[in-house]
């Protein structure tokens, strides 16, 4: 199907974009996995999902797909390069149900939620999808005895990633780039 | 922020604390009768792979599979996980523990290791013969 040009230059940005994000993504995945949170007296496997705030500005900006792509893409290169790719599974099904709640309420749920609160809903999606899967695999629901701590930490971690989405989105959006994609 | 966000934190938070409280209440109780009669089981896979009872001397327990080793040690009435070749090393995180219902966990190796009391009951306290 031939494309006009408008279209194949907005095909382009978007991909520019998706491939930008998910580098970022995958770098704050990295430095997020060097700091010891477990020596600061931390739940072991509580993160701080800083790679949320590339995901949740594209679902921003983009299409449902596009940020999709992203989550699919991020996990995968996360996994590869520090080496997880036995827990694959567990981080696949946080980011996949972690990806529909925020994706859901952005669409049809900002009047009554801000960035702030998808942010939170999205972090304890991520940390009960883990968790489901993991007592799946486990066969075992004892794992669950870690939901409540970890959903204390989502909503921490959840307004902190908010705040950065809120100057990212407003940020962006005076990037000539962007501007075409602002509804 | 919007009234929907301070509510689902409130609620959340108020959930995630009805169900810490409690256990912060009767953890302190179980550490009087410090547990001779707990025992760990290991699970590997979602079966049950071994169960060892918590004693104060030290042994070792050490589960190989094709994902990779997992090193568990027990030690005054309670287990560690002290050596794992998994790459995120984060069951070496959890640490010591000796209560009924704790748990040591590592993903990438599908290990799970639970404390129970031998007698099936968890919060029984003495038994009067």
């Amino acid at each position: 199907m031939p494309m006009s040009s408008s279209e194949s230059a907005t095909v382009l940005k978007r991909t520019v974009i998706i491939a930008i994000f998910a580098a970022v993504a995958v770098v704050l995945s990295i430095v997020e996995a060097q700091i010891p949170l477990v020596g600061m007296g931390l739940m072991p496997g509580a993160k701080l999902g800083f790679a949320n705030i590339m995901i949740l500005t594209c679902i921003f900006f983009l299409r449902g797909r596009d940020a999709f792509l992203l989550v699919i893409l991020k996990t995968l290169l996360t996994a590869f390069l520090l080496g997880t790719f036995s827990s694959l599974l567990f981080s696949l099904s946080g980011s996949l149900l972690s990806f529909v709640v925020m994706f859901l309420l952005v669409r049809w749920g900002r009047e009554k939620f801000s960035v702030i609160g998808i942010s939170i809903a999205g972090g304890l999606a991520h940390n009960t999808g883990q968790l489901l899967a993991a007592s799946l695999v486990f066969n075992s629901l004892s794992i669950l005895y870690y939901l409540p701590i970890l959903l204390i930490t989502g909503v921490v971690t959840g307004i902190a990633v908010g705040f950065a989405v809120r100057y990212l989105v407003a940020s962006l959006s005076k990037i000539a780039i962007f501007e075409e994609f602002l509804d | 922020m919007k009234r929907a966000d301070v509510l689902l934190i409130s609620i959340v938070l108020v959930a995630a604390l009805a169900f810490l409280v409690p256990k912060w209440f009767s953890g302190n109780e179980d550490k009087d009768g410090a547990g001779k009669n707990r025992v760990a089981n290991v699970m590997v896979d979602g079966k049950l792979f071994r169960t060892v009872k918590l004693t104060e001397e030290e042994q070792t327990v050490d589960i190989r599979t094709e994902r990779g080793y997992n090193i568990l040690k027990v030690h005054d009435y309670g287990i560690e996980m002290y050596d794992a070749d998994c790459p995120d090393k984060i069951c070496l995180g959890f640490g010591f523990i000796t209560l009924p219902k704790q748990t040591i966990v590592c993903l990438p190796h599908r290990v799970l290791v639970e404390i129970a009391s031998v007698s099936g009951e968890d919060d029984v306290d003495a038994y009067v013969q």
